[in-house]
């Protein structure tokens, strides 16, 4: 073909192009302008690929031309990359990995090379054979991510290994792609392969979960990547930072798990002003002890304080934003007011307010500016702008290591060494630094790269105004800082999802507000006062739907009423496990104390039971002196010998705890809601029980009318504690109300299960019993718990009841007999009271 | 004086010895309240004391200067689970043919009018808690049960115990009829300014600085009693870690050695406890 005719034919093709299509044909001509020098057969060949691949998905056709521009410049070529182009021609519905390669493209030969980018898009259309979608997917995926800086081995090492999985298990390249790849740049390549193969196993079990692992939703999947996690665990050192943290400040702090993973940048520890959220991982234990010294060190020196808060937004001149959802505020339209100066100013505010904290620790904490200063120092500074706010920080902090000479640059951020200064100063500080400072304009994206460790960006949540100094002046905030059983009011982890109140289905009145049932006798249900009259009797006794019948007494007719309470045995559907372990920890000293106390009391091994009146051997010393008090004249008992025998007590325990509304409420001693202990009681009841090795169940129970009595089993008797039932002890909550005797009955009935002879009802109760349905009658739920009890005692079963009814006297000695009930004044005790009281009672 | 006292050392004495009379032998002790005269009033009246405190508080120590002072004899009876009745009051022996009786260390020092310490009593068996109490009240008498004797006890005799509230509370306490007929001091771990003055007199090699920082160390892990701590750092252990550095260890070590291996075997404690005692030595 001569030159003419080729121009003739570009003609040609280019008129053709016009008539499909106005668009492509105008898109053309604008790129000829960069393929032209190629020369003209180039020209020809670009042109009719262009016709061809609009010819077979316009889409494709326009992705094409739209790319040619930007790929030939890049490429410095125009064939190669048109014939890779041509290839998708083979596949319909291809345009969309056409886009995505066409996008790809520059990025791919800048970073690869001529022949790296070859390599990938042979790999990216064996893949479109393969299965279109997965090659859509490869194309779609940026080429930087996919190499991850690894040149076109980075591509082959995360691509190849889906091969095995495509093959064998038909996992698309899409599924696993970005996945992949996030896994490779946290834990490096070696770990891509076994997770990928734990994913496939999962995805064998089942589609959507393990579609889930792949993408890093689910929580295997993220928690297979955290286990992995080089660095400084914190999950794991949990109980040390709060320990250290107790030792300097004195004070307990919610530890949280925060959202970051590792994909988000720098890890930091963040606060809200109540709670600190941790990264799973910091990078080192030296700067997670100084990232958590100083974020509590915000809380514990009222960085979040509301009136200072308040008088921060004062002095700027503007109320503060109305608070959130959450009661929480923003910090956001303080800065607002610098404009795309923002980071600037919040980066500078932030050095301000950790000087002032920084020196306010340090007086509590030896050396900790030493120790600051030293991981400042080692920190590499970052690249651009952040450089110089790490380096400002590092001399600052120097200045202040070194005992904050006069004369130096720093002059200004003196007041805020004072004990007197508050974040409201540090504003003030900020401001005039922030006018005569020369630090550069600074990204949000190198904002992190500005913090020396163990500092945060402060203002990374909304918080909560703190109201510790509000507390303070009216003496009741330290009041039982020496009390080692501390309530927190607990308070939702925003992070995570609560499982909504009505997930838990069977109680359709469990958002009432709680009513007084507890003190002396107050009521719920209380309306018109009716005669709980007998209709007929239940027909067909036995376990329905309704549940398991029981007969009830009625005093005023002297008689039972058969059938009467129908109880209907349910699980407990909220869990909360985190709850469950921050109680332990919180009772780690009383529980330790308790299973010393139980292992002495435990036959670990053949005791000796010395001086006994007949035995296996002699007790050389019982002998000793019997022989010397003989010869002495005397007559004494000839109990002389030892015997070694297993002390065998043989009994089965239930713990029945009345889980009424009214545990809702708040403790009347102070600190926190009666449900706190109730939890914090029965974990430490169970964790005592496995301790002393005797069979034990837990239950719980409420009721709403006689047809109603749920019986919520936790523990059965041939159950192991698991970490299931710590956690739904950690979530119980109060619902409805107390109908006794039916659930002893129930309770008693369990027994059957219980492999001792004897067997002991542990009743654990906040008030008396009563029910929505019983008239206003007092009396009658008494009496009928009464002759439960008396039941219960004829069925073998001791019945024991534990209230937190201070006006317990008045009614308990009817309904289970002088002596078989304990009244505990404070509910903060109970935790520690009730294994104690088992032990007492089975003795 | 320290010649002779030395001479005596590994030599067996017996239980009652009266103290030694010059003010060079006397016990050092430090006052941190005003136990000193509540004890002398008690003594005066010979009502019977009981001693509360954490271990390693002073309370042993306060005793041993409390004879001196008084110029009583000091009998000490360290009561253990097994402790039976006849351990401290007496029992037969047999000596060839014979029998013979041997008082326990209870009834010689109500004979002699000494001073008896019975640490711990809550550990001893309740039979041997029980015995005590008519010596407790107006009586005054130790029956001797086995040989159907009582003996009135000696005008200067005086008993004190001690008793950890602490660690004991679960299932094991005083009766209440023993406690109530004890006069109580209670006992905590001194001030800060008391106790420097303590580990400085205990230990007299090392520099202020250093006692300083090893006192700030020790109160600051007294924090962390009752989270996993079941006995806080004492000032006896705080004189030991002061004896090992003044041995040549190094600062952190000693303190490891002294105040935190001994009391904890839980590994996140004890990394808390030397996160403080790093910070305050590094």
């Amino acid at each position: 073909m001569t030159d003419s005719e080729t121009l003739v034919a570009i003609q040609q093709a280019l008129v053709d192009l016009e008539q499909i299509s106005f668009v492509a044909h105008r898109d053309t001509q604008a790129a000829l302008a960069v393929i032209q020098p190629y020369g003209n057969d180039v020209v020809l060949e670009w042109v009719l690929a262009c016709k061809a691949l609009f010819a077979h998905d316009r889409d494709a056709g326009k992705a094409f031309i739209r790319g040619s521009e930007a790929a030939c410049i890049a490429s410095q070529s125009v064939l190669s990359w048109t014939h890779q182009a041509l290839q998708f021609l083979a596949w319909r519905g291809s345009w969309k990995a056409v886009d995505g390669y066409m996008g790809q493209l520059p990025d791919a030969y800048r970073s690869l090379g001529a022949e790296g980018e070859a390599r990938w898009a042979a790999l990216g259309l064996d893949w479109c054979e393969r299965h279109l979608d997965s090659g859509i997917a490869y194309f779609r995926c940026p080429v930087l991510e996919l190499e991850g800086g690894h040149g076109i081995a980075g591509i082959e090492e995360v691509v190849l290994p889906s091969l095995e999985l495509f093959t064998k298990r038909r996992l698309a390249l899409g599924t696993y792609l970005c996945g992949a790849i996030r896994v490779r740049n946290l834990l490096g390549i070696d770990a891509v392969l076994p997770w990928a193969k734990r994913g496939a196993d999962i995805l064998q079990a089942g589609r959507l979960r393990g579609e889930a692992f792949f993408k890093l939703e689910s929580e295997e999947s993220m928690s297979l990547l955290l286990e992995n996690l080089p660095g400084f665990r914190t999950p794991e050192h949990q109980r040390l930072l709060q320990l250290v943290l107790y030792a300097w400040f004195g004070e307990t702090f919610d530890l949280l798990e925060g959202n970051w993973s590792p994909d988000k940048g720098r890890a930091f520890i963040e606060t809200d002003g109540e709670a600190l959220y941790l990264p799973i991982a910091l990078p080192s234990r030296e700067e997670a002890i100084l990232a958590i010294l100083h974020a509590a060190g915000h809380m514990a020196f009222y960085s979040f304080e509301q009136r200072y808060i308040e008088a921060l937004f004062k002095a700027v001149g503007r109320e503060h934003p109305p608070l959130d959802e959450h009661q929480r505020i923003t910090w956001r339209p303080l800065f607002a007011a610098y404009g795309e100066d923002m980071i600037r100013f919040q980066l500078i505010f932030d050095l301000c307010e950790d000087t002032r904290v920084d020196a306010r620790i340090a007086a509590t904490v030896p050396n900790y500016l030493g120790r600051l200063l030293a991981a400042a120092e080692a920190a590499p500074l970052p690249e651009g702008a952040a450089a110089a706010y790490l380096e400002w920080a590092r001399l600052v902090l120097r200045w202040m290591a070194a005992g904050a000479p006069g004369g130096s640059d720093f002059e200004a951020l003196r007041p805020l060494l004072s004990v007197e200064a508050t974040v409201v100063d540090a504003y003030k500080t900020a401001n005039e630094v922030y006018k005569n400072s020369i630090l550069p304009y600074i990204s949000l994206a190198e904002r992190e790269l500005a913090y020396i460790p163990g500092r945060s960006p402060n203002a990374a949540r909304p918080v909560y105004p703190r109201r510790a100094l509000d507390h303070a002046e009216f003496g009741t905030g330290t009041e039982d800082k020496d009390d080692v059983v501390k309530h927190d009011d607990i308070k939702p982890n925003p992070e995570q999802k609560q499982i909504p109140k009505h997930a838990a289905g069977e109680d359709p009145d469990f958002d009432i507000p709680p009513e007084e049932t507890a003190g002396s006798g107050g009521r719920v249900g209380v309306g018109i006062p009716q005669p709980a009259h007998v209709m007929g009797y239940a027909k067909g006794a036995e376990y329905s739907e309704k549940g398991k019948p029981y007969a009830e007494w009625d005093y005023r007719d002297n008689r039972y009423k058969r059938n009467w309470a129908w109880v209907q045995e349910k699980q407990l559907t909220e869990l909360d496990a985190n709850e469950a372990s921050k109680l332990l920890t919180q009772y780690a000293p009383a529980l330790k104390r308790l299973k010393r106390a139980i292992q002495t009391q435990k036959p670990a091994r053949m005791a000796p039971l010395r001086r006994q009146f007949d035995g296996d051997e002699l007790d050389l010393e019982a002998t000793m002196s019997y022989i010397a008090e003989k010869r002495a004249g005397m007559s004494p008992k000839a109990n002389i010998y030892r015997q070694r025998v297993v002390q065998h007590r043989d009994t089965a325990v239930t713990l029945l705890a009345d889980i009424s509304t009214s545990i809702m409420q708040n403790n009347p001693n102070g600190g926190g809601r009666v449900v706190d202990s109730l939890r914090a009681g029965m974990l430490l009841f169970a964790e005592s029980m496995e301790e002393v090795g005797d069979p034990y169940s837990l239950a719980g129970f409420a009721s709403k009318y006689r047809d109603n009595v749920s019986y919520y089993a936790i523990k059965g008797f041939d159950e192991r504690l698991t970490a299931h039932t710590r956690a739904i002890l950690g979530g119980l909550s109060g619902r409805l109300a107390t109908r006794m005797g039916a659930a002893i009955r129930h309770a008693v009935a369990g027994f059957d299960r219980a492999p001792s002879q004897r067997r002991l009802l542990l009743i654990l109760s906040d008030g008396r019993p009563a029910d929505y349905d019983d008239g206003g009658d007092e009396r009658y739920l008494h009496e009928d718990t009464r002759m439960a009890v008396k039941e219960a005692v004829d069925a073998g079963v001791h019945p024991f009841c534990i209230t937190l009814d201070a006006a317990g006297s008045q009614y308990l000695p009817q309904i289970f007999g002088p002596g078989h009930y304990l009244i505990l004044d404070n509910i903060n005790d109970l935790p520690k009271k009730l294994p104690e009281i088992y032990l007492r009672l089975r003795k | 004086m320290k010649g002779f006292l030395n001479r005596l050392r590994g030599v067996e004495r017996d239980i009652i010895q009266l103290p030694v009379e010059d003010d060079a032998g006397a016990p050092y002790y430090e006052a941190q309240n005003n136990e000193i005269e509540i004890f002398e009033a008690a003594y005066r009246k010979r009502l019977p004391v009981m001693l509360k405190g954490p271990t390693g508080c002073g309370k042993t120590r306060f005793l041993e200067y409390m004879a001196w002072r008084l110029k009583r004899p000091l009998v000490t009876v360290s009561c253990h689970e097994d402790l039976t009745s006849s351990d401290l009051v007496g029992r037969f022996l047999l000596e060839g043919e014979q029998t013979v009786w041997q008082d326990g260390p209870l009834t010689r020092a109500v004979k002699a009018g000494a001073i008896c310490y019975l640490d711990e009593i809550v550990e001893a068996r309740t039979d041997s808690t029980v015995i005590i109490h008519p010596l407790t009240d107006h009586r005054r008498q130790l029956p001797l049960e086995k040989k159907g004797q009582e003996i009135e006890a000696h005008e200067d005799f005086m008993l004190v115990i001690s008793y950890n509230p602490g660690y004991q509370t679960v299932l094991k306490d005083l009766k209440p009829s023993t406690k109530q007929r004890f006069i109580g001091i209670n006992f905590d771990y001194p001030r800060e300014e008391i106790e420097l003055k303590i580990v400085k007199n205990e230990v007299p090699e090392l520099d202020d600085a250093l006692v300083a920082k090893l006192v700030a160390a020790g109160r600051r892990a007294r924090t962390l009693k009752d989270h996993g701590l079941e006995e806080a750092t004492s000032t006896r252990a705080l004189v030991y870690a002061g004896n090992m550095i003044a041995a040549g260890i190094d600062p952190v070590e000693a303190c490891k050695a002294a105040l935190v291996n001994p009391v904890t075997d839980d590994p996140e404690l004890s990394e808390a406890l030397m996160e403080i005692i790093r910070a305050h030595f590094a």
